[in-house]
């Protein structure tokens, strides 16, 4: 069996281009469905009105997930653990270099081109300033890993032509319930005019380190954000893994979409208490990503996890199909089963 | 108030939208008189700004009139110092780019955006003339900082770009890059500053019966707004032609507003009348109140 090689110029666009799944007509009943999905939801028959909450409830995918986790997988950010870490650090700089690459063509130097970027973003200042105190070797790490990274992504992505309208870091903002709730995303990457007649917009999400379960979830939250605001789901949401060159390309469908509703309902409904001071029982394991992700891939068979043993791992190591990975961040923990992970054969 | 939105079932169609912009006003529409909305103007707020202390000027803008309503106390907070942010830039880099390629010297914003930057920093290095002010901060800039600015252009353009159909504004739409603004006669000095993204002249309207006149073209006006609209939002884009009225006697007085939410997939077209503009009159005096009364606290507790 040959090498897996990531997929490289037109073969990279083309993987997302044509998913093997016909793209969905533009359909307004079916956006009409998604909006009462969540709108039937999230009605607050015991609090009586939504209108008691001073502020919108703001959800992201991050928030999402957090409220969804259960108790052994509860990120850290929701425990109070937000300190800078070199993951951050990597994930927030390769973010403006995919910026800077998608928009000018090319990148420099990754680690001058990076923290230029990073700098004029108030909302970074601390990392800036955190990445400034690492130790000379901190610093060599980070510069070795972001080279790599930066250079994999100069090789692979081509240029995007400017009529397929590309945009970087869109914002995207839905109200529910008169803006009682608002759904809120960034997409790193935007590629497609908007639909007319049927879906015409790719959304690619970036990650600098290992594949999460949770990253699929991620993606349906984005389509169904971006179906809700543009009155057509994406034909395809995937997720660029840019320090092995992965991509997983999830074809968007109805189910899929009625899917992300009813887990954005549960999320929703959770967050909404705690704006309210009351924080929800124990979850159950059902809505927990990780937990789900564990469970789906023991059922498929198509990657051995092994449990998680500590809260401060990113990801417990896994064997995949094509040989165990040498990577030297930790390993990728099992790829989601469902999503159509790009494996092909050079 | 009319517009497509993602609450409601139906979404709008670029041409849609941009039939709702070009609609020519209503048989008999006529544009509101610009003394005689500025009297009222006056009228309404130069006692509110008598309390203002130490007689300063007080501006007030769109961000004023939110700021008003959801944080007032952070008015009584001077002014920052002005620092170039990308987030500043991108309007006026983002129109540059718009206007280019509704011209038809780009196909799309990530092509024009590159040349525009190019053009405008060559320019101001030749002659020193800063046709958008910030030339002389973005070709300082380091690459990677200079690539957010661009990356960020773009999809404020992209915003707009992909609104409307360009072929049936061109070659009338006007870029509106600077602020329009008034001042108020009666010291201490009221200044209302706004900023349309687009100004489109209308055509004049047909009668519709015998019986009817002829209807005045005016301009409509095109406000490019971040986030969903938040409460108060018609009176915001109300605001716009407000100032568009007081501030100009020679233009066209505007006749609507449209607004885009991008980010959202939302726009509202604001029909304006007498009631839009008494309303827009009654949020400016409400904001200048607020202003006053934080200034005023802010001195009196320092």
């Amino acid at each position: 069996m040959p090498p897996w090689r990531p997929l490289a110029g037109s073969q990279l666009l083309e993987r997302l281009r044509v998913t093997g799944r016909r793209r969905q007509a533009v359909d307004p009943e079916l956006v009409s469905r998604l909006r009462l999905g969540l709108e039937t939801g999230l009605t607050d028959t015991e609090a009586g009105t939504d209108g008691c909450l001073a502020a919108p409830v703001m959800v992201t995918k991050d928030r999402l997930t957090g409220a969804l986790a259960c108790s052994e997988h509860r990120p850290l950010s929701e425990l109070g653990g937000s300190a800078p870490t070199m993951a951050m650090a990597c994930g927030a700089l390769i973010a403006v270099l995919f910026r800077q690459l998608v928009t000018v063509g090319h990148i420099d130097d990754p680690v001058s081109d990076g923290m230029a970027g990073l700098s004029v973003d108030d909302h970074h200042q601390s990392l800036t300033s955190w990445i400034g105190t690492l130790s000379a070797t901190e610093k060599a790490e980070l510069r070795a890993e972001l080279t790599r990274q930066a250079e994999g992504m100069q090789r692979r992505w081509p240029p995007l032509e400017a009529g397929w309208l590309p945009r970087t870091r869109e914002a995207m903002r839905v109200p529910v319930l008169g803006g009682a709730i608002e759904l809120s995303a960034r997409v790193d990457l935007v590629v497609g005019r908007p639909a007319v007649d049927e879906a015409s917009v790719a959304i690619v999400d970036v990650k600098s380190g290992a594949r999460q379960v949770e990253h699929r979830d991620d993606l349906l939250y984005y389509a169904l954000v971006e179906a809700l605001r543009a009155g057509a789901p994406p034909f395809v949401a995937a997720t660029y893994y840019t320090r092995t060159g992965e991509l997983d390309v999830e074809p968007v469908t109805a189910p899929l979409l009625f899917g992300a509703v009813h887990r954005t309902v549960a999320g929703v409904r959770i967050l909404r208490d705690r704006a309210r001071g009351i924080e929800p029982a124990r979850h159950s394991p059902s809505r927990c990503s990780r937990c789900a992700g564990l469970s789906g891939a023991e059922d498929h068979g198509t990657a051995t996890a092994t449990p998680r043993t500590s809260r401060t791992s990113r990801g417990p190591s896994v064997q995949v199909a094509g040989g165990t990975r040498s990577e030297t961040a930790p390993a990728p923990p099992a790829p989601t089963p469902t999503a159509a992970t790009h494996r092909t054969a050079a | 108030v009319t517009g497509g939105t993602p609450g409601g079932t139906t979404f709008a169609t670029v041409a849609q939208r941009t039939r709702a912009l070009l609609a020519p006003p209503s048989p008999g529409t006529r544009l509101a008189d610009g003394t005689a909305v500025r009297e009222r103007l006056a009228a309404a707020i130069s006692p509110l700004a008598e309390g203002m202390p130490g007689g300063r000027q007080v501006v007030v803008s769109v961000p004023t009139l939110r700021q008003a309503l959801v944080d007032p106390a952070r008015l009584a907070a001077p002014e920052e110092t002005f620092r170039w942010k990308p987030a500043f830039a991108r309007r006026s880099l983002g129109l540059a780019v718009v206007e280019a390629c509704a011209s038809g010297r780009f196909r799309a914003p990530a092509e024009a955006v590159g040349p525009i930057v190019q053009e405008a920093v060559a320019e101001w290095d030749r002659t020193g003339w800063r046709t958008y002010h910030w030339e002389p901060w973005l070709a300082g800039l380091p690459m990677g900082a200079r690539a957010v600015v661009l990356a960020d252009a773009v999809g404020w353009a992209t915003g707009l770009w992909s609104s409307l159909d360009w072929r049936s504004l061109v070659p009338e739409v006007q870029f509106g890059a600077t602020y329009e603004q008034w001042v108020s006669p009666a010291a201490p000095t009221v200044r209302l500053k706004a900023r349309p993204d687009l100004r489109v002249p209308l055509a004049a309207s047909a009668p519709a019966g015998p019986s009817d006149q002829m209807g005045e073209g005016g301009v409509a006006l095109v406000s490019v707004c971040g986030g969903c609209p938040a409460p108060g939002w018609a009176d915001e884009l109300a605001f716009l032609a407000l100032v568009s009225i007081v501030g100009s006697t020679s233009r066209p007085a505007p006749v609507r507003v449209l607004g885009l939410w991008p980010e959202a997939g939302i726009h509202r077209v604001l029909n304006i009348d007498d009631v839009a503009l008494a309303r827009a009159t009654d949020r400016v005096a409400v904001a200048l109140s607020a202003v006053v009364e934080a200034r005023a606290s802010g001195v009196a507790c320092p």
